[in-house]
Formats: structure tokens, C-alpha cells, sequence
């Protein structure tokens, strides 16, 4: 691979465009393929089964060839409403997964900078904030506050947008009132069940990282499920 | 289909490189029955045996980094390697997970 690809392909990453490597094995010439991006002469007898594997998000060599594609996938959306202590370890988990993390809280003494350095923090009321965010049935939505003010509005934006992950923080008890609340405000019995309550898989654990590591495991187990 | 997983190996390759370091990615291409890593696992060599991230569960790794060497040293730009089921004798190269990969070298050239 030359310097120049190696180059391109994480400058693409960071500008979270989709692509794809496409690699002739036998002599080692990679080029880099965009949806509405012309391929390279050499390549282009092979531009149906190279956009089936971009479609498909796929990665492999394509039949009978010897010419390999590789995806790249964009970053999941998780956005965690709520500038906790649970949220700080969240921050640090994701790191190393493909997450990409936006916090909303409107209590500024919370989502302060010192709290969550070099993190992207919407310190204004979800309604507001979910102005500023493109968001998708491939969107991810953590409610950490347990305060209906702040977790009921952004919890009905989710429902509303079929964000494939809904999760909210709180008891049992927290959670059947608020899923009472979400029914008079006319959701239906499929959409509130949809939703992760109490949040996290069954650890054991109550310290912050350990309700984190609950979550973030949730997350990536239905991450894969769609 | 998502994936909840980005390998920053190229970026780390990248830096690599900037630190005047010769380095050839190694890919996992193909897969055959049960392997640790899917296509698309990727490592890193350079040319003093430094290795970061892996293509299997930590079975072919090290002939993987003396294949990568090699390809340093005699200045070839690419090389495909292929690792079958190993049999039991201790210390064999092979996948005692019971499958077949094909590990693609490069160098960053």
C-alpha cells in the first residue's frame, strides 16, 4: 500500500465518509473506491461485485479474482443525555469501540470541561439539542439522568426516530412510572417495551464503570442483533 | 450490518511510519471454517520484529511477524501466506482452532 493511501484512508476516517479499500493482490496496487467516485481502468470490469460488497458492508476477496475489498464502516451514533459519573466511564469504554459518543446536559455544572475533556457536550435541553443532531434508526440513545425533565423528552425523540438501541438508567420502580408517563403521552405498549429498563445486562456490579461496562455491553449485544 | 469495533492499526502504522520506521500491514483476506479473526483483522510489523494488533488468536502471529521481516529485507511489496489446522506437536504453526486463514502482507512503501 503506498504512503499517500495509508494517508487518505485515515483522513477519510476522520471526516466519517464511507469507502472502501480495493486491493490487487498480486501485485499489491490498492485504490480507494467512494459511492460516486469512478475506479481505476484496471478495475472497473469488477465494479458490480465491488459495489455488492459496499452495500453489503463486507469485506473479502471476490470470486474468482484476485482482487480484495475491504469496508469502511462509519461510526455508530450513541448519544448519552446526562453528564454523570456512569457517563465518564461510558466516555472511556467507547474509546476503543466504534462508538462515537455525544453528551447532552443541560445543567452546565455538570457537563463541564474539566469533567469530560476533548468530549463534544450539548449543554442545552434535549428537545433543543437533538436540533443540532442527525439522527437515525442507527442511533443510539443512553438516558443516564433519571429526571423525567431531562430523559422523558430526549426517550420520546429516540421512540419517535426508531433509534435502534433506547436505553434508560433508573429502578424498576423509576421505570414503570416513567413507561406510564410515555403511555399517556401515547406511545404504544411495543414502543415502551423497546426500551431497556433498567438499563445494562445483569453484572452484579453498582459502582459507576461497572453500570458502564453493564451498558456498553448491552450496546454491542444489540448492536449485532440488527 | 454494523460493527461495533474500529481498529485504529493504520492510524498506528501511520505513526509508525513518521517515526522512519519500515512497516508492512498484514491482513486476514480469506477464512475458512472456524477462525479467531474475521476478514479484515489486521497487524502491523516492522522491520525489528515490533508487532501491534493480531490476525488470529495469537497462533500464527509469530510467523507472520518473521514472514514480514523477510519481505523487508528482500524488498518484495506483497506476499500471501496461508495457515491450515496444525497437528498437536507442541509449538507447530498452525490453528488449533480447527480453520484456515489467508494472511495478506504489504509493505507501506
Amino acid at each position: 500500500m503506498k504512503l499517500q493511501t495509508l494517508k487518505s484512508i485515515i483522513e477519510k476516517k476522520k471526516n466519517k465518509s464511507e469507502f472502501a479499500i480495493i486491493t490487487n493482490l498480486s501485485n499489491g496496487e490498492s485504490e480507494i473506491f467512494e459511492k460516486d467516485k469512478s475506479l481505476s481502468k484496471e478495475m472497473q470490469i469488477y465494479s458490480n461485485q465491488i459495489n455488492e460488497f459496499f452495500k453489503l458492508k463486507k469485506n473479502g476477496v471476490i470470486e474468482n479474482s484476485e482482487i480484495f475489498v475491504e469496508t469502511y464502516v462509519l461510526p455508530i451514533k450513541v448519544i448519552v443525555v446526562g453528564a454523570v459519573h456512569i457517563a465518564q466511564y461510558l466516555v472511556d469504554f467507547s474509546k476503543s469501540l466504534n462508538f462515537e459518543i455525544s453528551i447532552i446536559d443541560p445543567r452546565g455544572y455538570f457537563a463541564s470541561e474539566q469533567r469530560f475533556p476533548d468530549m463534544k457536550i450539548i449543554n442545552k435541553w434535549p428537545d433543543e439539542a437533538f436540533k443540532e443532531i442527525e439522527t437515525n434508526e442507527n442511533t443510539a440513545l443512553i438516558a443516564l439522568t433519571h429526571d423525567p425533565k431531562i430523559d422523558d423528552p430526549a426517550l420520546q425523540h429516540a421512540l419517535k426516530k426508531k433509534f435502534y438501541y433506547i436505553g434508560a438508567l433508573g429502578s424498576k420502580k423509576t421505570h414503570e412510572n416513567r413507561c406510564q408517563r410515555l403511555k399517556e403521552a401515547g406511545f404504544s405498549g411495543e414502543q415502551i417495551n423497546s426500551i431497556h429498563g433498567p438499563i445494562g445486562i445483569k453484572l452484579g456490579g453498582r459502582s459507576a464503570p461497572e453500570i458502564a461496562l453493564s451498558i456498553i455491553a448491552q450496546l454491542v449485544s444489540e448492536t449485532y442483533k440488527k | 450490518m454494523k460493527n461495533s469495533f474500529d481498529e485504529k492499526i493504520l492510524e498506528e502504522a501511520n505513526d509508525w511510519v513518521n517515526a522512519n520506521q519500515k512497516v508492512v500491514l498484514a491482513t486476514v483476506i480469506q477464512t475458512w471454517g472456524s477462525s479467531p479473526r474475521q476478514v479484515g483483522s489486521r497487524m502491523i510489523v516492522n522491520e525489528k520484529g515490533d508487532f501491534s494488533g493480531s490476525v488470529s488468536g495469537g497462533c500464527v502471529e509469530s510467523a507472520v511477524v518473521r514472514e514480514c521481516i523477510g519481505l523487508i529485507k528482500d524488498n518484495k511489496p506483497c506476499k500471501k501466506l496461508e495457515f491450515k489446522v496444525s497437528n498437536e506437536s507442541a509449538w507447530e504453526v498452525g490453528l488449533a482452532c480447527g480453520g484456515e486463514i489467508a494472511v495478506y502482507l504489504e509493505q507501506v512503501n
